[in-house]
C-alpha cells in the first residue's frame, strides 16, 4: 500500500509544469483550481451515497480509478476521443456501481462498507498486477483534448470541467426536487417509516450508489486527461480516506459541504509542506475528531460556525 | 370476501411465540378493535400485516390476494396504511412534505417518473385537502418535530390516508392524549370509516375502543380469547381475567 | 503434499480466525464494523516486538503484545464507540476508519516505514514426517490458537460471565434487565478481541520476520470478508470462515497455481457465499 501522495502530486505538477509555457504562478493556480474541481466533484458523488443512502462506500477511490482507467485505455489505446472517453468513464464506473450496490444494498446494509472497502483493494490490484492495465507504470500518453482544430489550454480545461460540476449541482438541485429526493430525505429521516409509506428504500439507496459512483467516474475521466498519465496508487484506499474526509470534514449531506471540504483540504496541503507530509495522518486524525465531536462537519447543524454562515442543510439520518 | 383475512398466523421470534394461530377476518367501513394486555402481540400482528418481518406461519390475504411475501413498501402501495405506536413522522420534514412523502407512492415505482418534480399545483392542492381534512391546516409548514403530541398523530393519519388505503391499520392513536384531544381524535376516525375504509384499531383505552368499534379482537399471550361485539367482550370472563392478570 | 498444504492451510486459518473473532465480537455487541481493529492487530506486533527488543524472550513479548491491543482496544471503546453509539452506526465506522488510518500512519511516522525483523527464537523444535514439515513458527501458531479459541469457547459455554456475554449479543436491553452489567461486558468483549488480535499480530510478525505499518491493511478488509462469510456476530461461523478461507487461499494458490491475487481469495469467497447464503455460511437474519 502506498501512500505517497505527496510524491505523486509535486511529481504530477512539475510533470505539467515543464509541458506547458504558461508563467509559473498562473500554471501553478490553475494545476490548484482544476484538482479542486476533480475532488470537488469526488466529494460531492460521495455524498450522494451517504448523504441520501446513508451508506459508506469506503471504496470511492475504484470508481473513480475505473473512470480513469477507463477513459485512458479508450483515448490511448483505441484512440477515442475525449468527448467520448469522458462519458465512457462515467458509464463504466456506474455499471460496475450497479454490480455491487444492487446485491449488497438488498442484503443489509453493512455489506456496503465491506464490499466497497474489499472492492478498492481488488481494483487496485487488478490496476497494478495485470499488464493489460499497464501494471505499475500506469497508462501514459493522455492528452488534454481537442476543439477548435487545437489541443485545450489549461484554463480552458477548467472552463469546461467546471461547467460540468456546475451542470452536476444543478442537476442535484433538480433531484432534490423531485421525487426522488423526496424519497431520499425520507430515507435519510427514517427508513422503516419511508418504507411503510410506498418508498422502495432499497431501489433508492441503489440509485444513489449508481449516481454517486458515476460522477466519480467522471471525475476520473477528467483526472486522466489532466494528469496525462494515471498509476494505480492514486485509485487505492488511502485515496478513498480523502475524499471521505472531505464530505465528513464539510458536512455529510448537506449540499455544500462537501465542496467546502474539497476546497479546504484540497488547497491546504498544497500551501503547506508539512501538511502534505503528514496529510495521510491529518486526515485520520480529521475523521476521528469529528465524526466524535462534530459529526455534522462544518455545514451541519451543531457546527461551531457561526449560524449565518449555514445554509439550509440536510441533517444527518437519525438526527432529532 | 373480506377485505383483510388472517389465517391462523403466527410468528415466533427464536423461542417465544409471540403470535399463535390468530385469526380473524376485517371488513370495509368497520372500525375492528384489537385489544389485550401488553405483550400479547397486537402490535407483532400488525407488523405482519404491514409486512415489516414475514410469520413463522398462517395465511394473510388483502381482498382476497394473498400478501404474504410483500414487502412494506409494496403492502402500501396496495393499499394498507399504518400509524406507529411511538409517532414516527418525518421528523425533519414539514407537514406538507410527510404527506407529500405517502402521496408520492404513485410515482415511486417508475424511475422515470420519479424524476419530476413534486411541487405542482394539482398534487399541492390534493396533499392540501388531505391536511385540512385531518385538521392539520395551521401547522402546514411546520416541521413536524415541533407539532405537539396529537397533532403528530394526525399527521401520522394523514400520511397513511395519502396512500389511498383501503384498511388503516392505527397502532394506539390515543395514547398520550387529554381527553378533548383524543375525542377529537376519535371523530377523525370515524369519518376516515365512514368513507368506506375499514380500520384495524390497537387501543388501551376501554371508553374509545367501545366507543368506536363495532367489533373487537380479544388477544392474550399471542392467543385469540375472544372475539365479538363490545358488549359480549365487556361481559366475557377470559377477557376480564386476561386484563385483571392470574394473582388472584 | 496434501496433507502439508492441509497443514498451512489450517495454521493460517487459524490466525486468520484469532483476528476476525474480535471483530465478530465487537459487531455483536455494538453492531459497529471495527475497523480499527486491524489496527490493533498490527499495534500489538510492534508492543510485541518492541517488548522483545527490550526483554529478550519471546513468550513475554507475546503477552505484552496482547496486554498492548488489549488495552489500546479498551480505550477505543470506552472513549471513541461508546459515546457515540446513540447516534447512526455509519458515525462509529468512519471514526474506526478514521483510527485505522491514523494508526497506520502514526506507525510509519514512530517505527520508520521499513519492514522491521522478529526474529524470535522460540524454543520448539521443527517436526518433520516424512516430506511432511511443521516449523517452529506453524508450531506455535497451531499451539498458541488452538489454546486461546479453547478458552474462549470454555469462557462463553461454561461459565457464567459467558452466559452474560452471549445474552448481551442477543439483547442488551434484556439482559440488562436481568441484572447484567452490560458496559462490563462490553468492555470484557473488547479486551479479550483486542487481546486475541494482539497476539495473531505477534504470530504473524514472527511467521513472516516482518513488522511493517500497514500490515493491518490487508487483514483489516480480510477479518471483514471472513466475518461476513461466517455470518456477522456468529463465533462459530466466523471461525470456521476463517478455516476456509485458510485453506482456500493455501490450495487455491498453492496446489491448483491459479494465478490469482492471494488476498483476493477472501473477498470472492464472501461474495459467492452471500449469493446462496444472503447471512452468510452460519448466519441467520
Amino acid at each position: 500500500m502506498a501512500y505517497r501522495f505527496g510524491s505523486e502530486q509535486g511529481f504530477a505538477i512539475s510533470h505539467l509544469l515543464s509541458a506547458t509555457h504558461e508563467p509559473m504562478i498562473s500554471g501553478y493556480l490553475i494545476t490548484i483550481c482544476i484538482t479542486i474541481v476533480i475532488y470537488a466533484m469526488l466529494a460531492h458523488s460521495l455524498n450522494i451515497i451517504t448523504g441520501h443512502a446513508g451508506q459508506i462506500s469506503l471504496g470511492h477511490a475504484s470508481f473513480f480509478g475505473i473512470g480513469a482507467y477507463t477513459s485512458a485505455m479508450l483515448y490511448a489505446e483505441a484512440g477515442f476521443a475525449f468527448w467520448i472517453s469522458v462519458p465512457m468513464a462515467a458509464v463504466a464506473a456506474g455499471v460496475v456501481g450497479a454490480l455491487l450496490g444492487i446485491p449488497c444494498l438488498r442484503v443489509r446494509d453493512d455489506f456496503l462498507a465491506i464490499t466497497t472497502m474489499g472492492i478498492n483493494f481488488v481494483v487496485e490490484a487488478i490496476f497494478l498486477y495485470l499488464p493489460f492495465f499497464g501494471g505499475a507504470m500506469g497508462i501514459g500518453g493522455i492528452n488534454l483534448p481537442r476543439w477548435f482544430g487545437r489541443e485545450m489550454t489549461k484554463p480552458e480545461y477548467f472552463v469546461v470541467i467546471f461547467a460540468v460540476f456546475s451542470l452536476l449541482l444543478l442537476l442535484d438541485r433538480r433531484m432534490g426536487r423531485s421525487w426522488i429526493g423526496l424519497a431520499w430525505a425520507s430515507i435519510r429521516d427514517d427508513e422503516q417509516a419511508a418504507e411503510a409509506m410506498g418508498v422502495d428504500v432499497v431501489r433508492f439507496k441503489v440509485v444513489a450508489f449508481i449516481l454517486g459512483s458515476a460522477i466519480a467516474g467522471l471525475a476520473g475521466g477528467f483526472y486522466a486527461h489532466f494528469l496525462t498519465f494515471i498509476m494505480p496508487q492514486n485509485f487505492g484506499f488511502g485515496q478513498s480516506i480523502v475524499i471521505l474526509s472531505m464530505v465528513v470534514f464539510g458536512g455529510i449531506g448537506t449540499r455544500w459541504g462537501p465542496i467546502v471540504g474539497a476546497i479546504i483540504l484540497g488547497v491546504l496541503p498544497e500551501v503547506s509542506r508539512p501538511i502534505m507530509e503528514y496529510r495521510i495522518l491529518i486526515y485520520g486524525i480529521l475523521l476521528l475528531s469529528m465524526m466524535r465531536f462534530q459529526p455534522g462537519g462544518l455545514l451541519g447543524p451543531e457546527s461551531i460556525l457561526p449560524r449565518i454562515l449555514r445554509r439550509p442543510v440536510y441533517v444527518l439520518p437519525g438526527q432529532r | 370476501m373480506s377485505l383483510l383475512e388472517v389465517n391462523v398466523l403466527s410468528k415466533e421470534f427464536g423461542g417465544l411465540r409471540a403470535l399463535d394461530r390468530v385469526s380473524f377476518a376485517a371488513e370495509e367501513g368497520e372500525i375492528l378493535g384489537i385489544i389485550g394486555p401488553n405483550g400479547a402481540g397486537k402490535t407483532t400482528l400488525f407488523n405482519l400485516v404491514s409486512g415489516v418481518y414475514p410469520p413463522s406461519s398462517g395465511e394473510l390475504s388483502f381482498q382476497g390476494e394473498s400478501i404474504l411475501r410483500l414487502k412494506p413498501h409494496q403492502i402500501s402501495r396496495l393499499g394498507i396504511g399504518r400509524t406507529f405506536q411511538i409517532v414516527r413522522p418525518f421528523q425533519n420534514l414539514d407537514v406538507e412534505t410527510n404527506v407529500l412523502v405517502a402521496y408520492g407512492h404513485r410515482y415511486y415505482p417508475s424511475l422515470w417518473k420519479s424524476g419530476a418534480p413534486f411541487r405542482q399545483p394539482g398534487i399541492l392542492r390534493e396533499v392540501q385537502t388531505l391536511v385540512e381534512r385531518t385538521g392539520l391546516q395551521p401547522y402546514t409548514k411546520q416541521l413536524a418535530r415541533n407539532l405537539p403530541l396529537g397533532f403528530k398523530k394526525r399527521l401520522e393519519i394523514a400520511r397513511a390516508l395519502a396512500l389511498q388505503p383501503r384498511l388503516l391499520l392505527l397502532d394506539e392513536p390515543s395514547a398520550g392524549l387529554r381527553f378533548e384531544e383524543s375525542t377529537q381524535l376519535m371523530e377523525l376516525i370515524r369519518q376516515v370509516r365512514d368513507q368506506g375504509i375499514g380500520i384495524l384499531l390497537i387501543e388501551h383505552n376501554m371508553q374509545v375502543v367501545m366507543d368506536l368499534c363495532k367489533r373487537i379482537v380479544v388477544l392474550d399471550h399471542g392467543s385469540k380469547i375472544a372475539e365479538g361485539s363490545p358488549e359480549e367482550i365487556r361481559s366475557n370472563s377470559l377477557v376480564i381475567q386476561a386484563y385483571l392478570g392470574k394473582e388472584t | 503434499m496434501l496433507w502439508q498444504q492441509l497443514a498451512n492451510g489450517i495454521a493460517i486459518g487459524s490466525v486468520y480466525a484469532l483476528i476476525s473473532l474480535g471483530l465478530t465480537m465487537v459487531y455483536g455487541i455494538l453492531r459497529i464494523l471495527h475497523v480499527a481493529h486491524a489496527g490493533i492487530y498490527a499495534l500489538g506486533a510492534y508492543v510485541g516486538l518492541l517488548s522483545f527488543r527490550l526483554i529478550g524472550d519471546f513468550w513475554l513479548s507475546l503477552i505484552a503484545g496482547m496486554a498492548g491491543a488489549a488495552i489500546a482496544g479498551y480505550l477505543v471503546e470506552r472513549f471513541l464507540y461508546t459515546p457515540l453509539l446513540h447516534l447512526p452506526r455509519i458515525a462509529p465506522l468512519i471514526v474506526s476508519i478514521g483510527l485505522f488510518t491514523a494508526l497506520e500512519e502514526a506507525f510509519r511516522i514512530v517505527a520508520g516505514p521499513h519492514t522491521l525483523a522478529y526474529n524470535a527464537r522460540i524454543g520448539l523444535g521443527n517436526f518433520s514426517v516424512g516430506s511432511f514439515h511443521l516449523t517452529e513458527t506453524q508450531i506455535l501458531i497451531l499451539f498458541v490458537t488452538f489454546a486461546i479459541l479453547i478458552f474462549l469457547w470454555a469462557l462463553l459455554a461454561k461459565t457464567r460471565a459467558g452466559l452474560a456475554m452471549r445474552a448481551c449479543a442477543q439483547d442488551p436491553e434484556t439482559a440488562s434487565a436481568f441484572g447484567v452489567n452490560v458496559s462490563a461486558v462490553i468492555a470484557v468483549n473488547f479486551l479479550i478481541g483486542s487481546a486475541m488480535a494482539g497476539a495473531a499480530g505477534v504470530l504473524i510478525g514472527v511467521y513472516d520476520n516482518q513488522v511493517w505499518p500497514t500490515m493491518g491493511s490487508i487483514p483489516a478488509y480480510k477479518a471483514l470478508a471472513i466475518v461476513v462469510l461466517g455470518g456477522l456476530g456468529n463465533i462459530p461461523g466466523t471461525v470456521l470462515a476463517a478455516i476456509v478461507v485458510g485453506l482456500a487461499e493455501t490450495f487455491f494458490i498453492g496446489v491448483l497455481a491459479i494465478p490469482f491475487p492471494r488476498d483476493a481469495v477472501a473477498f470472492v469467497a464472501m461474495i459467492i457465499v452471500l449469493m446462496f447464503k444472503p447471512y452468510g455460511l452460519l448466519g441467520k437474519a
